[in-house]
Formats: structure tokens, C-alpha cells, sequence
């Protein structure tokens, strides 16, 4: 993790802008160090809007996945993904993202290393699932 | 609470691929309802209506064109979205209003017209009910998201893709007997664990159809119910809760907040126990849904709802039938009409019109609707009165 300055962006952008080197950027509530995804305005437990902004690593492990046979529009160019939640190795925040190139229960047992590689108009966040 | 609140007539048309206009559907379930309560449109004071993908069929703005088509069009409408809790969540508004003493009798009516659109177009609007940022656009489509609950829930407690199968089974031999459900076939563990995965783990017949259809209640005081000398129930507990919109933001997968949040509400309001509800229609979506939804309801403990269904403890003849109607699974999932139609559903049963799948015996009925992965939700228990 380490502590951020970023240029005026909305929340998503700057959460894109991070999740785009493989990195996921968390607001840290400044009055009860609770943390949080970028896009949350308010803290759910003091309810603060003041924050520290920090970029965590964006490692994780499968907390659960499917995969599909009918895909939302701008997903039926894909062959076979999984649309997976992960838990961040470096804080407790699960994250949910695109995770192409898994076409079986088998190829994905829970508790898989995966990273964020890139965030795209297309594909929303997506992932790179890594050697056990 | 201020005034009582009954339901004092009910409608609904057929569930499944309907042909009329999204209009002419929500007038018909109108019309039986406000048949069914013995009054005429005149008696009726406001309309509540719930929709969600209305803007398909070319109409928003629904409830002056459905009040305005019932004769009525000098009565104030209001359309009400919250995904596929839409009907329960407007019905606790309609109850609300009626219990603050706004209005003596009201009509509640649920609609959706979806089937025109195909299943393609269907999942891509359906997953815009989703977090979407988070969900729907990184590739999540609605069956994609039990999936996943699905997945965690078989993870974490002693339950098989067989336990699924079974509550599939199950609800299509409750709605076998109910002449407007969508799907009225019986099947067996077999058909639903060789049917084709539509999400891991969950397969074709794991998961409700998209269907068009309307459900309407006639809402009102307990001194217009006895005045109109017809049948009644009476709503005795109201509750509503909210989850994390997003499946990642949940501290557990295997539950969901709203709905534990809502029943309690409508417990405490009722002054009742699980163990005091004769029969109970649920959110059952997908079949793991149906799973976690009788633990998040106090039926039975965490963890031990597959136990239950292997016993048979929630067909029509166990100690807590569950979705009598064949629940969305088989009577259809009209998203804005659904927990509309369960009222109806309370309504036949406890005032003896629900034929071969009445609930012998059953005085007290409970409600579950939710919209989304349970992001809003809403319980209600009603009580047959003489």
C-alpha cells in the first residue's frame, strides 16, 4: 500500500485510473481508519467523508466465482470468463471483476491467487488469475 | 400503527409469454381484483403500481394511464422500481398510506411485460439492476450473481447441487396446481441436475423464467373490509430492509441482510415467532435463493436448510410449506408483478379459492420479496379473518 496525490477526477475515474496499472485504490476514513473502496463517499461505520486515499496492491484470492452461458451485451465476444469475487491479499475488502480465459469449475478452485491487470470500457475490472 | 390494513380482494392474470399490451395486462388484474373486493373502481382512492421495465413496452409514467383506463383518472398514481422487489416494496408503501390514515382503500397492482425483448436483451436489462459498476459491467448477469452465492453457500455448508435440485422439484409440484403459473410441469432431481449450466453451478432448471404478467390487491381499512361483507385478511406485520447493493460489500454471501432485517421487523410488529407462520411465500429466483432465504427467515438455522428440504419439511405438507404457488420458479417471475402475486397467493389460500395446493388449516401467512441479490427487500405476515 502506499498514500496517493491525485489530479481532480471523479471517483470512478481515479478508481479506474489505479485499477489500470493493477492497482486498487481504497479510501482509508481518516476519523476510524476504516476502509474502503474508492467510490464511497461516506464511511459506513462513522459516516466521516474524510479520507486518506491509498492504493493497495491488486492481488487477491477467489472468494467465490461463476461462470455463464448467456453474457450481458458486451461480453458475448468472450468465449468463456469468470465473473469473480476476490479478497485483496493486503486488507480484509473483497473486489469483484472480469476474469477471461476460465471456462471450467475446475480451472478455478477457490482460494486461487488472482491480480488486476487492467480496467477497460469494455470489461469493467479485469483479472489475471496466477500460479497456485 | 394507526388504522388495521386488509387486503380485502385480489387478481392476477396468467404468468408466462403474454401477447396484450403491458396496459391491458395491468387493467385485467385490475379488474378481477377490484371484482374479487365487491367495490367499484370509484371506491378506489390512490394506485400504486410497480414496474421496471415498462419503457420496453413504450410506457413509463404508468399509473395515471392505468388509472385514467379504469375510469378513474382524476385518482393520484404512483409507480414504484425496485428491481424484481418492486411489488412487495410498492405494497408496503399502499399499506403504509392506508394505515397512516390517507386514504380508506387504495389498489396495489404489480406488472411486467419482459418476453418481448429474448433472453439476450432480457439479461443485459436485467443486469442493470445489478451494482453495475462493480457487477453487471465486469460481465455479471443475474443467474452469474447466485451463482456466485450459490458457490460460497456449497462451500461453506453441508449442501449439494442435488439439495438445489430438490427445491426446483419441489415448487414445480406446487405449481402444477396453480392454473396461472408460467410453468406447469412436474420435474425431477435428474431433469434439474442434466438440464444445461446456465451459471455454475446453477443449471436451466435451478432458475426462474423471464415472464409477463400483472397482480393486483385491493388494500383497505378494517371498517371498509367489514362494511363490504366479503372475505378478508388482515396485514399483521410490515417490515423492509436494505443490503449492501454490491455481492463483494456483504460481510457473508450465504445471507441476506434485508431479508433478516425485514422479517424481524414484521415479527415484532405481528408479536409472532417462525414457528407461528403456517406458510410462507418466498423470493426463490434461483433455487439456492429459496435455500437462504427459510434460514434468513428464522425457518430453520443457518447452515441446516438443505437438512430441511431433504426432509420434506417445506412441501405442502410439512411443518412450513414454502411457495404453495410453485413460487417464482414455476408460477413465473414477472419482476414488477412478483410480490404482488404472492399476496394474491396469501389471499386465495386463506380465503379458500386456492383449489388442489391449499395449505390445509392456515390461518397466519408470510411474504418475501427482494429486489436484485437482495439489496432491498420487504416481509409482510397477513391473518385469515372470519
Amino acid at each position: 500500500m502506499s498514500n496517493v496525490n491525485l489530479k481532480k477526477q471523479s471517483s470512478r475515474e481515479q478508481f479506474i485510473e489505479y485499477a489500470k496499472t493493477g492497482k486498487i485504490l481504497i479510501n482509508q476514513c481518516v476519523k476510524c481508519n476504516n476502509l474502503l473502496l474508492e467510490t464511497m463517499y461516506y464511511c459506513n461505520e462513522c459516516f466521516s467523508n474524510s479520507f486518506k486515499q491509498v492504493s493497495y496492491t491488486g492481488t487477491g484470492k477467489v472468494v467465490t466465482f461463476t461462470i455463464q452461458s448467456i453474457a450481458p451485451e458486451g461480453f458475448e465476444d468472450v468465449n468463456s470468463y469468470a465473473w469473480v469475487v476476490f479478497k485483496l491479499d493486503e486488507c480484509r475488502l473483497n473486489v469483484s471483476g472480469f476474469l477471461p480465459g476460465i471456462s471450467s469449475p475446475n480451472d478455478l478452485p477457490l482460494g486461487t491467487p488472482i491480480k488486476v491487470i487492467d480496467f477497460n470500457d469494455k470489461h469493467g475490472l479485469v483479472l489475471e488469475k496466477l500460479k497456485a | 400503527m394507526g388504522e388495521k390494513v386488509c387486503v380485502l380482494g385480489a387478481g392476477s392474470t396468467k404468468y408466462g409469454k403474454l401477447n396484450e399490451s403491458i396496459i391491458e395486462i395491468s387493467l385485467d388484474a385490475s379488474k378481477d381484483a377490484i371484482d374479487s373486493a365487491g367495490i367499484t373502481p370509484r371506491d378506489i382512492k390512490a394506485g400504486y403500481i410497480s414496474n421496471v421495465f415498462g419503457v420496453t413496452d413504450r410506457q413509463v409514467h404508468m399509473a395515471p394511464v392505468i388509472m385514467s383506463n379504469l375510469g378513474i383518472p382524476d385518482v393520484p398514481g404512483l409507480t414504484i422500481e425496485s428491481a424484481c422487489g418492486s411489488g412487495s416494496v410498492m405494497f408496503r408503501e399502499a399499506y403504509a398510506n392506508v394505515a397512516a390514515g390517507f386514504y380508506d382503500c387504495v389498489i396495489a397492482l404489480g406488472v411486467e411485460k419482459i418476453t418481448h425483448t429474448g433472453t439476450a436483451e432480457s439479461t443485459t436489462l436485467f443486469s442493470y439492476c445489478s451494482d453495475y459498476f462493480y457487477e453487471g459491467g465486469n460481465g455479471a448477469s443475474f443467474p452469474g450473481l447466485f451463482g456466485s452465492m450459490a458457490r460460497a453457500y456449497l462451500a461453506t455448508y453441508k449442501a449439494t447441487e442435488e439439495d438445489l435440485a430438490k427445491i426446483a422439484v419441489k415448487n414445480h409440484e406446487n405449481g402444477f396446481f396453480n392454473p396461472k403459473a408460467h410453468i406447469r410441469k412436474k420435474i425431477t432431481v435428474d431433469d434439474v441436475l442434466n438440464s444445461p449450466v446456465v451459471a455454475s453451478p446453477l443449471k436451466l432448471y435451478d432458475c426462474c423464467p423471464f415472464s409477463d404478467g400483472a397482480s393486483a390487491v385491493i388494500l383497505c381499512n378494517e371498517e371498509f373490509a367489514k362494511k363490504s361483507g366479503k372475505p378478508y385478511i388482515e396485514v399483521i406485520g410490515s417490515g423492509r430492509g436494505a443490503s449492501p447493493a454490491a455481492v463483494q460489500s456483504r460481510k457473508d454471501i450465504t445471507t441476506i441482510p434485508s431479508t433478516v432485517d425485514a422479517a424481524n421487523q414484521a415479527y415484532k410488529m405481528a408479536n409472532l415467532a417462525p414457528k407461528d407462520i403456517d406458510f410462507v411465500e418466498v423470493h426463490d429466483c434461483f433455487t439456492i435463493a429459496e435455500l437462504i432465504d427459510i434460514e434468513d427467515l428464522g425457518f430453520f438455522p443457518k447452515g441446516s436448510g438443505a437438512q430441511a428440504i431433504r426432509e420434506g419439511r417445506t412441501t405442502l405438507k410439512g411443518d412450513i410449506p414454502v411457495n404453495p404457488s410453485g413460487g417464482l420458479k414455476s408460477k413465473g417471475h414477472p419482476i414488477g408483478a412478483t410480490g404482488v402475486g404472492q399476496v394474491v397467493e396469501v389471499f386465495e389460500q386463506l380465503t379458500n379459492k386456492a383449489g388442489e395446493r391449499t395449505v390445509k388449516g392456515a390461518e397466519i401467512a408470510m411474504t418475501h420479496n427482494f429486489g436484485a441479490t437482495g439489496a432491498s427487500a420487504a416481509v409482510h405476515i397477513f391473518k385469515k379473518m372470519n
